[in-house]
């Protein structure tokens, strides 16, 4: 199995988390992970690979804000070792294309990693369709500052499903292709983690109402 | 068990869906997630917490998960404060800021950058530098809450196993395991003996009141060689390296304490007493704490400045002009005061730093696949005829702190006044002269020194290397890519065991200043020189505890999916495991026979 660590980024209320919440929850059935209620969600997705005769297994640790982005006060922990990102922005509110792109400009500062995936996504589709379209931001516009970025888009709706879990499909398959000869190297990354000597503390953990220790 | 005076919690007077807080605290499946959190900054919050440092930031997650709405800020626009841990860029704005006096409760900070910094090969976000390193015990109360709240998932761990005692112009490793002691060639074998005896009874001192009791009052060295028969090396290495101790006049309980926690710690996760955190200490633990605060609802803000708080009013105002009121308490580090604040709890204790980024990866210093060490200079073994100890925390580029071929040296000391540095800098001299001559090729093919061990790794023969080392004249230089002193001032005296009266003093603010913009406000304590975290769980409850009413539900929280199918080891209430269990592992270098043969010939 590869994991790998995705961020979401894009300004309060444009629907990230409910991307997430859609793509976590649709897919629970199929795929046995599910979540953490403190730390981040997890989920799993299985791709299809040329020269692999069985499917890739992919798990996303799926890092939310908390609401940290609201006033610019992400750590710097949060950007820490992404392999992926998604910028939301909000179909039916002009200017939060124009937040997007600071938002890009941040994790192009922010993260080292220049196979970093980015994939742009315009949400709440739902509300661009029929007799009241409530669209303020242009599918073209969007497009060509993407490409122009070298990033992935699309445009989706969290609350029908539609194409969320294509945007999860579409990162896993960049990224296979994109660590495939690092991967090939290590095999994965509990493997890379056990050359760097890391610690599971929950492993092995004490006994969390020990009284033994010299400072309780 | 509630105490029959609790008041009730915040979370069970509120109707809301944590209101069932009598039972542990069910953590909704995706908390944090399903219900986003509202648009607008909050109007009203149960509590304001300005700074981030460790001691705030845990206490923002406990107040956050018992179900207290709380609002957290930090002047700075970087997460940390007193706890940081910063870039090159960022060190010189704050050296500037300390000097500008912008930063309370820091002064003489003085640094220097090398231009290969920025303009050569190395980035300044490279290198990750803590304005106060620690290091964590597995066996301690922090261990177990980054467990319990799940912040240690946002945080990796790595080893730290190697402690050396300067002694005698080098550095000597610890022999601090059974199987070290047993094995050890330099000692004799009644030292052997006493050693044994003495770490038999510190595991469990407290129960033998008839040994400890009639040097309760005198220094723990006195202690050692009296009742232990033990030799100024193996004092030193006890007192000092093992039980991180300050000074030889060290009290015969605290120290006993000091040695035990690092007995204990040793070999809960293997053959090692300490862990630090990879990209910086206290800087990566505040983060995590902050997060799990946030995904546990509460709002956090940097770049914002208390201006005042109100006590009667209940209104806090902030530098932008926007207000918010505080319905229990504003708590705040003391650096984060404004000009009217009067109610500062007084810090008369200096912690004395110095911290080099060197352009030398310093693995001679770490053990096999480690990168990191501690280095202890026990009083007098500097030129400096130093009284306190000089502490140094080094890490290598494994800990992704700094690139590689490069390490950082954290020095400090609890010496007061103007002495300090001279001591920092003896130490500073010490290391680069041991660094040299080991890393040197010029000893490389002296078989005495280079040996190898059990298991097939070179080992470095410390003892040889000292005799060497005297008359070794080094060719080359230590090439310092930036060096940095400051003081530090803490309300904390270094201490020997965490009481929670230590903390008290923080938070008694009934009194009322005319004219201050901070009646009310409970203050935080400062990092004390401690290189161990282990004040900050102690500091936080404090605080939980006058907002609360009580710290019986600090951190009790479960979270909704949590498995027990990864089970521990059974809790080691008998300390004697810790080391009994050593004995059987083969792999620690000797045969089983052999051990167990000393085992029956040390019989106490």
């Amino acid at each position: 199995m590869l994991q790998f660590k995705l961020v979401l980024l894009g300004d309060s209320s444009v629907g990230k988390s409910s991307i997430v919440h859609r793509f976590v929850k649709d897919s629970f059935d199929e795929l046995r992970e599910s979540t953490i209620g403190a730390a981040f969600l997890s989920q799993t997705i299985k791709i299809k690979a040329e020269e692999q005769e069985e499917d890739v297994v992919i798990k996303f640790e799926i890092w939310d804000t908390a609401g940290q982005e609201r006033y610019k006060s992400l750590a710097p922990m949060y950007y820490r070792n992404a392999n992926a990102a998604l910028v939301v922005y909000d179909l039916t509110q002009k200017d939060s294309l124009v937040k997007a792109r600071s938002w890009v400009e941040e994790l192009k500062n922010k993260v080292g990693d220049e196979d970093l995936v980015i994939f742009l996504v315009g949400n709440k589709l739902d509300l661009c369709e029929g007799e009241e379209d409530l669209r303020a931001v242009d599918t073209s516009e969007a497009k060509a500052y993407a490409e122009e970025q070298n990033l992935l888009f699309t445009e989706v709706s969290a609350k029908t499903g539609q194409g969320v879990k294509e945007v999860f499909r579409s990162i896993g398959e960049k990224l296979y292709a994109s660590k495939k000869d690092e991967i090939l190297a290590k095999k994965n990354r509990e493997l890379g983690n056990r050359v760097n000597n890391s610690v599971d503390i929950n492993a092995q953990r004490p006994s969390t109402n020990d009284t033994t220790t010299c400072c309780s | 068990m509630l105490s029959p005076e609790r008041r009730p919690s915040m979370a069970e007077r509120r109707p809301s869906i944590f209101a069932h807080a009598l039972t542990p605290l069910v953590v909704p499946h995706l908390a944090g997630i399903e219900d986003p959190l509202p648009a607008t900054t909050p109007e009203k919050v149960d509590v304001l917490i300005a700074g981030s440092g460790m001691v705030e930031s845990v206490l923002a997650a406990a107040l956050a998960w018992q179900g207290s709405t709380v609002l957290h800020i930090d002047k700075n626009d970087y997460y940390g404060d007193t706890a940081a841990t910063l870039t090159v860029d960022q060190i010189k704005r704050w050296v500037n800021e300390i000097n500008d006096g912008k930063i309370p409760y820091y002064e003489n900070a003085k640094l220097y950058v090398s231009t290969e910094i920025g303009n050569g090969k190395y980035n300044s976000r490279d290198f990750g530098i803590d304005i106060s390193p620690k290091i964590l015990f597995t066996k301690s109360d922090l261990l177990s809450i980054l467990v319990k709240s799940r912040v240690h998932q946002y945080l990796e761990f790595q080893s730290l196993s190697n402690f050396h005692t300067y002694e005698n112009d080098s550095f000597e490793k610890l022999t601090n395991t059974k199987q070290e002691i047993f094995v050890d060639q330099k000692l004799p074998l009644m030292t052997k003996r006493n050693l044994m005896k003495f770490i038999k009874f510190v595991l469990n001192w407290e129960e033998q009141p008839e040994i400890w009791k009639p040097f309760a009052e005198k220094s723990i060295a006195e202690f050692l060689i009296e009742k232990f028969k033990l030799e100024r090396a193996q004092v030193f290495e006890l007192i000092f390296s093992i039980g991180l101790c300050y000074n030889i006049e060290t009290k015969v309980p605290e120290a006993l304490q000091r040695i035990r926690r690092y007995l204990t710690s040793f070999d809960v996760y293997g053959p090692f007493p300490v862990l630090y955190s990879k990209y910086g200490g206290p800087g990566e633990l505040s983060q995590g704490f902050c997060r799990s605060a946030a995904v546990g609802g509460a709002t956090y803000k940097l770049n914002e400045t208390l201006v005042s708080y109100n006590a009667t009013t209940k209104e806090a105002v902030f530098a932008d002009g926007s207000k918010v009121s505080v319905m229990e308490k504003v708590i705040m580090s003391p650096t984060q005061v404004n000009q009217n604040s009067k109610n500062v709890p007084e810090q008369p204790y200096q912690i004395h730093r110095l911290t080099c980024i060197v352009e030398k990866d310093c693995k001679e210093w770490f053990s096999e696949g480690e990168s990191a060490a501690m280095v202890v200079f026990p009083p007098g073994s500097l030129k400096s005829g130093n009284k306190q100890v000089v502490q140094a925390f080094i890490l290598g580029a494994g800990s992704e702190c700094c690139p590689s071929g490069t390490s950082i040296w954290y020095m400090s000391t609890t010496e007061q006044g103007v002495r300090a540095e001279m001591d920092l800098d003896a130490a500073l001299e010490a290391m680069e002269l041991s660094i040299l001559r080991e890393s040197s090729t010029d000893l490389e093919n002296d078989n005495d020194i280079v040996q190898f061990g059990m298991n097939g790794q070179t080992v470095v023969n410390s003892v040889r290397l000292g005799q060497s080392f005297k008359e070794y004249v080094p060719r080359e230089k230590v090439h310092f890519l930036c060096k940095l002193y400051y003081t530090q001032y803490t309300s904390t005296p270094p201490f020997g065991v965490v009481d929670p009266s230590l903390f008290e003093k923080n938070v008694v603010s009934d009194k009322f200043i005319p004219g201050a913009s901070d009646n009310g406000v409970l203050y935080t304590s400062m990092p004390s020189a401690e290189i161990s975290y282990d004040e900050v769980v102690t500091a936080a409850k404090v605080l939980y505890e006058k907002i609360v009413g009580s710290d019986d539900d600090f951190f009790d929280v479960d979270f909704e999916d949590d498995d027990d199918t990864q089970a521990g080891p059974a809790d080691n209430s008998n300390y004697e495991n810790a080391i009994d269990d050593e004995d059987e592992d083969d792999d620690m270098g000797m045969g089983k026979n052999e051990s167990t043969e000393f085992v029956g010939e040390m019989e106490i």
